[in-house]
């Protein structure tokens, strides 16, 4: 049974609806000292004991008093006590609490034969012997279980710091794996991005691949004066209008890594007719470098030609000629280098 | 109620005190015999061994296991149901009943004239906490107590399932136990 259907049986057991066997089992419960069904059983039994309270009282016969009266001597009671023996009680009122709560003051017995002395002189001295035998053996057993116990402490300390132990690395474990996790996660990532950055490299090779092949053929003189600008070795002639054009200007650039002169020209009256600006470089007679046009709204204009003796040189001039130019200059003369 | 004090003097053989003994207690152990057994000549035949086993025994009573009252009445209950039992073994018929036993009380009813206002307190009390109880918990509690079957033996009787019997007796005495809890807390059964 357990502990619950034991606390169960206690109202049945001051009820007295109790079988043999369950009262059995509720006895040996209440002599194994549970305080609960013990305090339990104290009061249901108070209440058992209160019912007969509640029924309509019915008094006894007067004669009734005197007869147990009478009856009171030690001989009736001898042949009380002899007519009661076949009809002994299966249940000892309060038998079990006997157990529990030994009686203050212990049954008396009135005539003692000295045999019966003699036997319990006997008995004692047997029950000494023997207890104190067991006392031994108890005391080495008691000995044996202190040793056991204090083992079994230190092993159970030992249990304890090494589960501790074990619960810390636990721990320090699922952080690990947790920062490997989110590494991994990272370089997961970091792949991802480095994948990226290379199929954008490879688009971009391409695209400079593919730029520098077209501008070895499309490059703009532009972008050529720009590179010539940024050389230190560059030689710089400037032109100035003449008489014709005063608001007019030029400058000559020479590159003579590469033997081409750049003449940018501003502010040239705009060719009527056909005619055409021709530049010349003078040295012992004008030689012609090269004509250009200046359309209607043109202010300004560039011009690259290939002059490998520009160092000879002394001067520069641009002459607006007829239409193809001319050997020698012809016409109005409208830029002068300055020496 | 008894003074345990009156136990005292009778362990030491006073007459007086066991005579007293009889008169406080008489009314109820005669009662609750009836009820059990439900003869008057067995009841009486009852009753003088009880007080005889008292004279007797007297000295084995321990306070500490209930009051007096408490004592005398778990004894007489206690012989009672072995005096039924062993009738029922003869093979004589229980003639005890609810309705059976109820006529020869009504007859004798009356207060003791050694009954206290406390005794009578109590006894109101009592009987109108049992009588507040479900008819079913109440005639399971009595058939128990006042003719000593076991739950197994009066889920037979009643034809009822065991466990329908046992929460019945059950929840009878958790009730009676709560109603009635001041009645020993007052120190008149503890």
């Amino acid at each position: 049974m357990t502990h619950e259907e034991l606390e169960d049986a206690v109202p049945l057991y001051a009820a007295g609806a109790l079988d043999r066997t369950e009262r059995q089992a509720l006895e040996a419960h209440l002599l194994s000292g549970c305080p609960s069904c013990h305090h339990a059983l104290k009061e249901y039994q108070s209440l058992a004991a209160l019912l007969p309270f509640g029924l309509v009282q019915s008094q006894p016969p007067r004669s009734l008093k005197a007869r147990i009266m009478a009856a009171r001597n030690p001989v009736t009671s001898a042949v009380q006590d002899g007519q009661k023996d076949p009809l002994k009680p299966s249940l000892e009122p309060g038998e079990w609490m006997n157990h529990l709560f030994p009686p203050i003051t212990p049954a008396r017995s009135f005539s003692l034969p000295w045999a019966i002395g003699f036997a319990t002189v006997a008995l004692v001295a047997v029950a000494a012997y023997v207890g104190w035998t067991f006392t031994s053996r108890l005391s080495d057993d008691a000995a044996r279980m202190q040793q056991l116990e204090a083992t079994l402490q230190e092993q159970t300390t030992k249990l304890v710091s090494l589960q501790r132990v074990i619960s810390e690395r636990e721990r320090s474990l699922m952080e690990l794996q947790g920062d490997a996790s989110r590494r991994a996660h990272d370089i997961a990532e970091l792949k991802e991005q480095l994948f990226q950055r290379e199929t954008e490299l490879e688009s971009l090779e391409r695209q400079l691949a593919s730029r520098s092949a077209g501008g070895q053929r499309g490059r703009t003189p532009q972008d050529e004066l720009a590179a010539l600008l940024r050389q230190p070795s560059i030689r710089v002639v400037s032109l100035s209008g003449s008489e014709m054009a005063k608001s007019a200007s030029g400058i000559l650039l020479y590159d003579a890594s590469t033997q081409k002169v750049w003449m940018y020209a501003v502010n040239l009256p705009e060719c009527l007719n056909g005619t055409i600006y021709q530049l010349w470089a003078i040295d012992q007679k004008p030689k012609s470098i090269g004509t250009f046009h200046m359309d209607s709204g043109e202010t300004a204009h560039l011009l690259v030609k290939r002059l490998p003796d520009f160092e000879r040189a002394k001067k520069f001039a641009v002459s607006l000629e007829p239409p193809g130019g001319r050997p020698e200059p012809t016409g109005a003369v409208y830029l002068v280098s300055q020496s | 109620m008894i003074d345990p004090a009156l136990l005292a003097r009778i362990v030491k053989g006073d007459q007086q005190a066991f005579s007293q003994l009889y008169d406080q207690s008489s009314t109820l152990l005669h009662t609750l015999a009836l009820r059990i057994l439900g003869s008057r000549e067995e009841t009486e035949e009852l009753l003088q061994d009880v007080y005889l086993e008292v004279w007797r025994k007297v000295s084995r009573y321990d306070i500490g296991r209930g009051t007096p009252v408490a004592w005398l009445i778990t004894l007489t209950r206690s012989r009672a149901i072995d005096r039924l039992r062993a009738r029922g073994a003869r093979g004589q018929q229980a003639t005890t009943s609810l309705e059976q036993s109820a006529a020869p009380q009504v007859r004798d009813s009356g207060p003791s004239p050694f009954e206290t206002q406390a005794d009578q307190e109590l006894r109101l009390a009592v009987g109108s906490a049992i009588t507040s109880l479900p008819a079913a918990q109440q005639q399971a509690i009595e058939l128990a107590y006042y003719e000593g079957l076991s739950h197994m033996e009066i889920a037979a009787r009643l034809n009822q399932p065991l466990g329908t019997v046992k929460t019945r007796i059950k929840l009878g005495m958790s009730k009676l136990r709560e109603t009635l809890r001041h009645s020993w807390d007052q120190g008149d059964f503890e």
